[in-house]
């Protein structure tokens, strides 16, 4: 059985187990007490992964650190459809990475600036911010144009891929750490769609977007 | 700030299917969402309740519920039809969300604060929506950065913001979104190709934003406009509605139509504004040409808005209400209206409801149906008509799919065996509606009883009160708000006493069957004569309608 190091706050934690709910695959969770007790720097968890960083999977004898990592594998892997990472698409799969890194990106930003003002993380709170804003209006410009063109979804035209979970985490956990999304619509009608994908799970912070779900 | 005009907030592609757009117009923010009918409603972002933003919330196409707790706003009129923390209730109708008129022209939303209507804005037909531009500086400085500003194959755009060239024509808006925030919006008309003209614009409009927002860093950002939120109190959000006497509201016949063999539908707009929310189960009073008065169940379906849908039976040994409607009332007509009412108020916290329709009682529980079929909850419509040709409103019906079951021409006998079927085994965590004439209803409450429901969970609601009232009695009521002692006489009703004494509550039916006259007992034995109190309320005696019913004890004393 996969088994997944998670926390429950935990935004790249949560894309995992959005991915493993949508493919509804069944996994093992192993909870990190990131905060308060910071044990993913105890020696124990260190001995999984040296970088002390959350999530980590574990699948037979493959073990993976790195959220993006964890989705790249299970969409190859998993997803009959092959739609979620299309290894046969040479543009789509690297534009997919280009989004990735912006998702890194957010992860040094929006989500450093959360573990500021939420978990007394010792971060630039104004310069996060500052750097997701940038972010968040490349996001949105790219999401408007995109309607335009017919499409729902950061890369593929007619459905989401693993771009679009691992984006989404962090810019709907935002305003927790003081960066609105006011001012960026498109961005909002998108993670309503990415709320309304058949399987989508919620976590603290995040409501669903129908009744009943 | 700005002139009297309409302003813009939002495009209209801003408002995807069941999305709630969150914008900002002078300082207040605006929650946004579309109907399904297409209305497109302009809001306050909070809910009425604790002041969470709306815009969070879910719009289910009919009604916008909020995240916190549940609270539902009806689309157009605002008004709140649901609190989940009170089921058992409906909702003061003075709870209402603040709303903004709106139009939407030139692919863009615009609203306005102003007392009256500014004139409409001066738009060219057609044309493409640029994508909005935010900025946090002050509106007026980015209007003046603007002006004189050239976008290529446009030439300068003028004070007024509009430009016109070889390309085409543009016109640009600034949204005065705070004291020290904008976004700039606008239309473009143009032979390009749409898509590359919209990308080429959105880069003149980003230069020209870094341009305006490093101006602005030279200036201290102006204090935002505080926030005036409008908030309902604890107290009247946990009291249930008041109820008011006489009929307000003015209506106009839009549609009169044979639905079923003697029984027309009426559909009644307002003359101006919207309609008042209601809820399933509601009904209004009719104010007739022939000066009766009459209450009717409203049928419409949750964010079914623009209109009331009634349904009237002609009835034979009718003491006129429903001839004067099948025989004298035309499309065309006004009626004068009572505000909605809900005697007969749907739980939607429950695992299983079960609705049960005699004739024309369907009215209030096709209401019902509807509004569990859009949340999705289990429930089963059990429907007694006396031949197929006197089914009404088929359609309603037909959308209910398999949750209606009818029952055609069954004789009493056979009516009561199905009624014992339905009602066999009670569930915990079920609720009964029931709706019908009286001898059904007598039926029903029998045999809920007997299987063992308990009364809380049936709920009915009599068209009227068809049982001989005993008035024979005399005796005294002592009215402990008012310091009034009085004589209630043989042969006279309470209410009348009271109307007279000009001391009365409201009322309406005056048979004891809709709830509204009711009054709080404080000391004595009431002599029930209604048929809307449930049995275990009438045995707790603590209540009252005063059109019918009377005192066994000497005295009561009531609580006006």
């Amino acid at each position: 059985m996969i088994k997944l190091y998670d926390f429950d706050l935990s935004g790249n934690c949560y894309k995992v187990r959005l991915l493993l709910g949508i493919l509804g695959l069944e996994f093992e969770r192993k909870n990190v007490d990131f905060f308060p007790g910071f044990k993913h720097r105890a020696a124990e968890f260190l001995a999984v992964n040296p970088l002390g960083q959350l999530p980590v999977l574990e699948d037979g004898d493959l073990s993976l650190r790195d959220s993006h990592a964890i989705l790249v594998y299970l969409a190859s892997k998993y997803d009959g459809s092959g739609r979620w990472y299309p290894t046969g698409d040479a543009a789509l799969l690297g534009e997919i990475q280009q989004w990735l890194s912006l998702a890194e990106g957010l992860t040094a930003t929006a989500s450093a600036a959360r573990l500021a003002e939420g978990m007394d993380f010792d971060f630039d709170a104004e310069a996060a911010r500052k750097g997701a804003y940038r972010l968040f209006d490349v996001l949105d410009e790219h999401l408007w144009f995109r309607e335009r063109e017919g499409s729902d979804w950061i890369c593929a035209p007619a459905h989401p891929t693993i771009a679009d979970l691992a984006c989404f985490p962090y810019v709907m956990l935002s305003e927790e750490g003081g960066v609105s999304r006011e001012d960026y619509p498109a961005i909002r009608r998108w993670t309503d769609r990415v709320k309304r994908i058949p399987g989508f799970s919620v976590m603290p912070g995040i409501f669903p977007a129908q009744l009943g779900s | 700030m700005h002139d009297k005009t309409w302003v813009p907030v939002a495009n209209s592609t801003d408002l995807a299917p069941h999305h709630v757009f969150q914008g900002r117009l002078m300082g207040q923010e605006l929650a946004i969402w579309r109907a399904d009918d297409g209305h497109v409603n302009v809001w306050e972002n909070r809910c009425l309740h604790r002041g969470v933003r709306l815009s969070i919330g879910i719009n289910t196409g009919s009604e916008l519920v909020c995240q916190y707790h549940g609270w539902r706003y009806a689309n157009r009129n605002a008004g709140c039809t649901y609190i989940p923390a009170h089921p058992a209730d409906a909702p003061a109708r003075t709870i209402c969300s603040k709303t903004w008129p709106v139009i939407e022209t030139g692919g863009l939303i615009w609203t306005h604060f102003e007392d009256r209507d500014p004139p409409l804005p001066e738009l060219p037909e057609g044309g493409a929506a640029l994508r909005p531009l935010p900025l946090a500086a002050a509106p007026e400085m980015v209007r003046e950065s603007l002006a004189g500003l050239a976008p290529e194959g446009f030439g300068p755009l003028d004070e007024t913001l509009q430009a016109r060239g070889p390309a085409g024509s543009l016109h640009l808006m600034v949204q005065p979104a705070d004291a020290g925030r904008a976004v700039i919006r606008g239309i473009v008309q143009s032979d390009e190709p749409e898509l590359a003209l919209l990308r080429r614009l959105n880069l003149f409009l980003r230069s020209a934003r870094d341009q305006i927002l490093a101006q602005a860093a030279l200036t201290p950002a102006p204090e935002p406009i505080p926030h005036r939120p409008e908030r309902v109190s604890e107290e009247l959000a946990e009291m249930p509605e008041m109820v008011s006497g006489p009929a307000r509201l003015r209506v106009q016949v839009a549609k009169k139509e044979l639905v079923a063999k003697d029984i027309v539908a009426l559909e009644l707009e307002p003359l101006r504004g919207a309609l008042p929310a209601s809820q399933p189960g509601a009904h209004i009073d009719v104010a007739l040409p022939n000066g009766l008065l009459r209450q009717y169940s409203l049928v419409n379906a949750p964010g079914e808005t623009g209109r009331y849908v009634i349904g009237v039976k002609r009835e034979p040994e009718s003491t006129g209400g429903s001839a004067a409607i099948h025989d004298s009332l035309a499309e065309g007509d006004l009626l004068a209206i009572s505000e909605p009412r809900n005697n007969f108020t749907l739980r939607r916290d429950v695992e299983e409801t079960i609705l049960v329709a005699g004739g024309i009682g369907v009215t209030p529980l096709l209401s019902m149906a509807a509004a569990l079929k859009d949340d999705g909850l289990p429930f089963r419509l059990h429907y007694f008509a006396g031949s197929e040709e006197q089914i009404a409103f088929g359609e309603r019906l037909a959308a209910l799919g398999d949750r209606l079951v009818n029952y055609i021409g069954l004789d009493p006998e056979k009516t009561a065996l199905a009624l014992k079927g339905i009602l066999k085994s009670p569930a915990p965590h079920a609720q009964v509606y029931v709706c019908g004439p009286a001898p059904m209803l007598d039926v029903t409450r029998a045999t809920a009883a007997e299987a063992g429901w308990p009364d809380a969970a049936v709920h009915f609601e009599y068209f009227a009160n068809t049982r001989e009232i005993d008035t024979s009695s005399s005796f005294r009521i002592e009215l402990a708000r008012s310091a009034v002692t009085l004589e209630v006489p043989a042969g006279r009703s309470i209410l009348s006493v009271l109307q007279e004494a000009g001391v009365a509550p409201p009322s309406s039916c005056c048979q004891g069957a809709c709830g509204t006259c009711m009054a709080r007992v404080i000391e004595g034995e009431p002599d029930h004569q209604d048929v809307y109190l449930s049995e275990a309320e009438k045995a707790a005696g603590d209540k009252i309608l005063t059109c019918v019913s009377r005192a066994k004890s000497d005295r009561l004393i009531l609580d006006l």
